[in-house]
């Protein structure tokens, strides 16, 4: 080799790596000076916005929708997507009840929604991985079986579920925060730490950057995504299982209209549809936001209907605004 | 000012063309003289500044300064719209044509012939197909204007793409490597038909880093370096070793590293290796200290021998390959690379690079469970191999952090690079080493396979480049068809190489 070159100028310490993998650093503080916005400007419209019930109230609600856009985000890092993941979260409820109304043990019974939960992430994953149909159309697909399904098992009809036991996963509390927040905060701990310390988290990235070339580095393409299909569908049943003993019954659609709002809060929080770029942190803050905002618009009085306008106006803003900035800005 | 009796001679004067990007300098005043009917090679090494200067004539950029006439007539392109309304077309190097659409509308799709009936316009599907067969038959091309255009081959579907550019009156058409996938008989029939357009008065610039074809086809050569010209030559009158020193300046002195290997042991062996009849009884062994060449042209089957070894092919590939004595079949890449083979494709942005990923994630992604601790990888760890592979390959970076994108293609290409420089790795299959690799860096990637293969990894380098074939390998296999057409050993000329990779190749 040749006498080495001018040595090219190292940047900062390797201390700071684990720091720097908190990718697009720059989005998610565009969204968080937007969260506390939000905050303010709520709390001089209504009295009631800022207390602790109120932030534990928010949170609470959107837990189940966090736990689904969790796992979403990894998945829409890796270049697939998940639309059935709410439909399973239907089903897994549905699924539960009808097992305990035979005579399960009601933790058995989770536990078959789970696995049912994971064996409908299996299926979407061979969709994409072997028969090579695209995601969108995959999951859809699977997003309307499911759903049918659920209501053909149901004949559409609600049915209550009651164990002491099984409800404190959605109503109880432990050091006064709520059951389903503190499911949502470790799944958002461990998918973070899963993202960015893990090999498995760098083949994420890889995987949804460039799949030929990452193939063609060693890096187990269709593995991670099944993998990644078949947690998607699990956080989907897991989130079904805490709506079911949040409210005490199982409904065959009950999160159905969610789907929206978990896509919606990982485009927000600043991963790419196209894959390669994202973080967890970036989507929890969106849920955050999506959730505070509906709360918001309760507590002022505004009609229902209105909600969905304005989801849907904040979601074209944060992402306009975020591509005018790497426009302007460059990254 | 132009005098009066070059203008009428010249079809297109480009004077003092300057362009900057952010502060750089690409273009430093570049002038450009075309006459009518007349066939300008424009050469350059990649960032000389030629894709610049073709994208401010037709309309792509704006310039910084300077003056483009036409016919004597000053011009302000604003767009590739407009160039092409004053015949200005470009011919960029992928084909841009609408594989879905019958050949007539190909052709037409500008200017599509019309009747009106009661005010509703109506394609006039008989003067299209008959405007589009005289076209194609002025081309030396007979076929059913109403097929479909992915129905023909490759070479077909560009000469329908070059009668749209007359089809609108095309007064100067630019050629951007037009012969990069074309057979050389296909390659002989497009030089027709540029002999054809020049008689019809259409002036060409033609770009192509293939010297055979430069000397064949063109009247005049100017040549682009670092943003500026260092050569105009005529054709006639000018050598290659003239147009390289243009091309390279001081650069092409030892490009090439000397040749110190230390043959050791066998490390590849391949025998009677088919794939679905594009390669066809190949046999071919690398051993340690060794730099194996393995030159064709493009539909050779050289473009498929790497990824077909390295197990990206599946099963498909028979025959028998050994690794060190024993038997290697990898089912898929991680397969091959738990052998200890590396694999470094052709194209770099589509199976390369990982753009958005950083220099450190680049590097390290096919060892990364080496930096396991426990269950996190150790960015330190990782942070230090890196900057090591950075700083022995003179990789200019800003960091290991830095996103790959960022980075030039020659240096893109040492990141890929040092990602198989890891313990174990026994052979590396690299094709391609240097495409859209600046001449400096490409210089430092020779010079760092040389050292690779001296301190005992095999390497099998499959190239289309002749010069850098013939220049860096120990031993030469030559394919042809799928087929090893010859063997050679160091020393070999690029002539003799070229004729044994295309047979069919007319003397001249």
């Amino acid at each position: 080799m040749q006498p080495p070159k001018p040595s090219p100028v190292i940047e900062g310490s390797p201390q700071a790596g684990w720091i720097k993998s908190l990718r697009n650093p720059t989005g998610v503080g565009v969204l968080f000076a937007f969260y506390i916005l939000m905050l303010i400007v709520f709390s001089i419209l209504s009295p009631f916005f800022f207390s602790p019930q109120n932030f534990i109230s928010i949170t609470t609600n959107m837990a189940y929708i966090g736990l689904m856009a969790g796992t979403q985000t990894l998945l829409i890092i890796a270049g697939g997507l998940d639309m059935s993941v709410a439909s399973v979260a239907g089903i897994s409820g549905v699924v539960l009840s009808l097992l305990l109304g035979v005579g399960f043990n009601i933790w058995v019974a989770a536990g078959v929604s789970l696995l049912l939960g994971a064996f409908i992430g299996y299926l979407n994953s061979i969709s994409v991985t072997r028969i090579r149909i695209n995601p969108l159309i995959a999951t859809l697909g699977m997003l309307n079986i499911v759903e049918g399904l659920a209501l053909v098992m149901t004949g559409g009809l609600t049915r209550p579920v009651s164990d002491d036991g099984f409800s404190f996963l959605g109503s109880g509390r432990v050091l006064g925060i709520p059951m389903p927040v503190i499911l949502m905060v470790i799944s958002f701990v461990a998918l973070y730490w899963l993202l960015s310390t893990t090999r498995f988290g760098r083949f994420v990235y890889a995987t949804g950057g460039n799949p030929d070339a990452s193939r063609l580095a060693g890096v187990p393409v269709n593995g991670v995504l099944t993998r990644l299909f078949v947690l998607s569908g699990v956080s989907g049943a897991l989130s079904g299982l805490i709506l079911v003993a949040m409210l005490g019954a199982s409904a065959p659609t009950a999160a159905s209209s969610n789907l929206l709002t978990v896509i919606a809060s990982v485009i927000l929080g600043g991963t790419s549809l196209a894959g390669g770029r994202g973080s967890v942190w970036g989507t929890l803050l969106a849920v955050l936001i999506l959730g505070t905002l509906n709360n918001g618009l309760v507590l002022l009085n505004v009609s229902s209907f209105w909600q969905s306008v304005t989801q849907g106006v904040v979601l074209l803003l944060a992402v306009g605004l975020d591509q005018l900035r790497t426009k302007v800005l460059g990254d | 000012m132009i005098a009066a009796n070059q203008v009428n001679s010249s079809r297109l004067e480009m004077k003092d063309i300057k362009k900057s990007f952010s502060g750089v300098s690409v273009l430093q005043g570049v002038d450009l003289e075309l006459g009518v009917g007349e066939v300008l090679a424009l050469l350059g090494q990649n960032g000389a500044g030629k894709s610049t200067l073709v994208k401010i004539l037709g309309g792509d950029y704006a310039r910084d300064a300077g003056v483009i006439a036409l016919d004597g007539v000053e011009v302000h392109f604003s767009s590739p719209r407009s160039a092409i309304g004053q015949g200005v077309r470009i011919l960029p190097q992928e084909l841009s044509v609408m594989p879905e659409m019958t050949i007539a509308e190909n052709i037409l799709i500008g200017d599509l012939p019309a009747t009106f009936n009661l005010g509703i316009s109506k394609l006039d599907r008989a003067a299209m197909d008959e405007k589009a067969k005289s076209l194609l038959a002025e081309l030396g091309l007979e076929v059913n204007p109403r097929a479909l255009l992915k129905t023909l081959a490759v070479s077909e579907q560009r000469i329908v793409e070059i009668a749209r550019a007359i089809s609108s009156q095309a007064k100067v058409l630019v050629m951007d490597e037009p012969t990069a996938a074309l057979t050389e008989t296909e390659v002989n029939r497009l030089f027709e038909i540029i002999r054809r357009l020049k008689s019809r008065g259409v002036s060409i610039i033609y770009i192509s880093h293939r010297m055979d074809e430069i000397f064949e086809i063109s009247d005049r050569v100017l040549v682009l370096r670092d943003g500026k010209v260092t050569g105009r030559f005529e054709t006639a009158r000018v050598s290659r070793e003239e147009v390289f020193a243009a091309m390279l300046g001081d650069a092409v002195e030892g490009l090439y590293p000397e040749n110190l290997a230390i043959i050791g042991k066998q490390v590849l062996e391949v025998s009677q290796f088919n794939l679905e009849k594009k390669l066809v009884d190949l046999s071919l062994d690398v051993r340690q200290g060794e730099i194996v060449g393995v030159f064709g042209l493009i539909g050779s089957g050289i473009e498929l021998l790497g990824k077909a070894l390295f197990g990206a092919l599946g099963n498909k590939p028979t025959g028998e390959v050994k690794l060190e004595g024993q038997l290697f079949k990898p089912r898929n890449p991680e397969d091959a690379i738990r052998y200890g083979v590396g694999y470094i494709a052709a194209e770099r942005k589509r199976e390369g690079i990982l753009a958005e990923l950083s220099v450190r994630e680049n590097t390290t992604l096919p060892f990364l469970q080496r930096f396991n601790r426990g269950w996190s990888i150790s960015v330190p760890e990782e942070e230090q191999y890196v900057s090591r592979w950075i700083k022995q390959l003179s990789i200019r970076t800003r960091g290991s952090s830095q996103k790959l994108r960022y980075l030039s293609g020659g240096n893109q290409q040492k990141v890929v690079l040092a990602r198989w420089l890891a313990d174990g790795v026994k052979l590396l299959i690299m094709e391609e080493p240097t495409r859209g690799v600046d001449v400096g860096a490409r210089k430092e990637i020779y010079a760092a396979l040389r050292d690779l293969s001296n301190s005992g990894l095999a390497i099998l380098m499959i190239s289309s480049d002749v010069e850098e074939v013939a220049n860096l390998s120990n031993r030469i296999v030559v394919l042809d068809r799928g087929r090893v057409s010859a063997r050679f050993e160091r020393g070999v000329s690029t002539k003799e190489l070229m004729h044994a990779a295309a047979q069919t190749i007319p003397s001249h």
